[in-house]
């Protein structure tokens, strides 16, 4: 079972405990990053930023690990669909007392493509 | 069975038109590429596409289609009927290889298509094509579902061991993907074949992950991974070539990645559950994928 790319062992059965996902990314360091920008869209004219900066959230440390992994040159990323519905999926559980967290879960539940850089 | 203890079996079972074959082909395009696996494709196909991708051409002659040119399949060559991937699948390119052989079928209309599988897979198995040194994975290619026995001999005789189906949020490439993990839970006990997941070749519909995922989990497995839709697919399919060779740095590319990534380390092979009829329905409606039929108006035109 594969979750935000994480390999769970199939003895675990097909429902990952969010708790055990948060573990996977518990040792991230976020503290170099103050805001995750989001370029929604493909098309030159429907192309929107998102900012996000709520660090006290399981979103803005999943993006942070998701934009680090693999990028040490720390460039412009895609985001892969099922890993950002994933992100949405489990926020949605965790952090669902924040709003503006919220509000950026319904962006990413749609169909456009995302990318994402961090300052 | 021939071939190495090691060798994985798999194939991609789904609804016709669903994108099988362009999915199989990149996906084992990027395993081959990226994870440097060797690869057999057995296209279990009569249109015989499963192959072409890799191999830069219109569709190779197919395994039934020699053995009728030549006049019995003891007369076909296993270099005319299996051929090695061109440009990165080549054996002699650094990384992974591919080959392929395509069974083809009777003529439409005329006799059982299943049995073309049947004939190419023994023919494939006495020629030694499964004992290739180095080979890691051979994945057959299965047109639409298992309603027909022949198509489900790569199950039934215990050839594939991990199923992929290939589904879309649309309701019979669902009920179809049912009716495929109805086919592997009928063989699980006696061949040991498993369902390995499902790949949701997406077609952008209003909560298409959501619906992927429930059905899923209903029938015990997991979704593997969601491809999205992406036009650069149709530009490389243009040149008979997959995404990964076409443009290997592409968006798309990364999701066929991701995709073969998590094929090579899955361990999650189950024993479906398959849902009734009914529940199938319910899941579409829950989904808003149908409305709600009020049965006072069932039978009824529309303009009464």
């Amino acid at each position: 079972m594969f979750v935000l790319g994480f390999h769970f062992p199939a003895s675990m059965g097909n429902h990952i405990p969010d708790e055990l996902v948060a573990e996977k990314i518990a040792d991230v360091d976020i503290s170099d990053v103050k805001e995750i920008k989001l370029l929604m869209g493909t098309k030159e004219r429907d192309k929107e930023w998102l900012s996000y900066t709520n660090k006290d959230t399981f979103l803005f440390r999943a993006m942070v690990h998701y934009f680090k992994e693999e990028n040490p040159d720390r460039v412009q990323k895609y985001m892969i669909y099922m890993n950002r519905y994933q992100m949405s999926e489990i926020s949605k559980r965790v952090d669902a007392a924040d709003d503006e967290t919220m509000k950026l879960c319904h962006n990413l539940d749609n169909m456009e493509q995302f990318r994402i850089e961090v300052a | 069975m021939a071939g190495a203890a090691s060798l994985r079996q798999i194939a991609f079972y789904g609804k016709g038109g669903i994108g099988k074959s362009t999915t199989s082909q990149n996906t084992l395009a990027a395993m081959s590429h990226y994870f440097e696996k060797n690869i057999m494709i057995v296209g279990c196909d009569p249109k015989a596409d499963s192959t072409r991708l890799i191999l830069h051409e219109k569709a190779q002659d197919t395994i039934l289609s020699l053995a009728a040119e030549l006049g019995t399949i003891e007369d076909v060559e296993m270099e005319q009927a299996r051929l090695w991937g061109k440009g990165l699948f080549d054996k002699e390119t650094p990384g992974g290889w591919i080959n392929c052989a395509e069974s083809g079928g009777p003529e439409p209309g005329v006799g059982c298509a299943g049995r073309g599988v049947i004939t190419a897979i023994n023919f494939l198995e006495e020629e030694g094509a499964y004992d290739e040194e180095g080979l890691d994975f051979v994945s057959y290619d299965v047109l639409g579902d298992v309603v027909c026995g022949g198509f489900a001999m790569p199950i039934r005789e215990g050839k594939a061991q991990e199923i992929y189906i290939v589904m879309s949020g649309e309701m019979m490439a669902m009920y179809a993907a049912n009716n495929i993990s109805k086919g592997i839970l009928k063989y699980a006990n006696t061949g040991g074949v498993r369902l390995a997941g499902l790949v949701c070749n997406a077609r952008m519909t209003d909560k298409e992950y959501d619906l992927a995922l429930e059905l899923a989990q209903r029938l015990g497995t997991q979704l593997i991974h969601f491809v999205p839709r992406n036009n650069i697919v149709q530009h490389a399919e243009l040149r008979r070539m997959t995404v990964v060779e076409y443009s290997p740095y592409s968006d798309q590319a990364r999701e066929y990645k991701e995709l073969a990534r998590k094929i090579v380390y899955n361990d999650m092979k189950v024993i479906p559950t398959p849902i009734t009829m009914d529940e199938l329905e319910e899941l579409l409606l829950a989904f808003g994928l149908e409305d709600e039929v009020d049965e006072s108006q069932v039978g009824k035109a529309a303009e009464a």
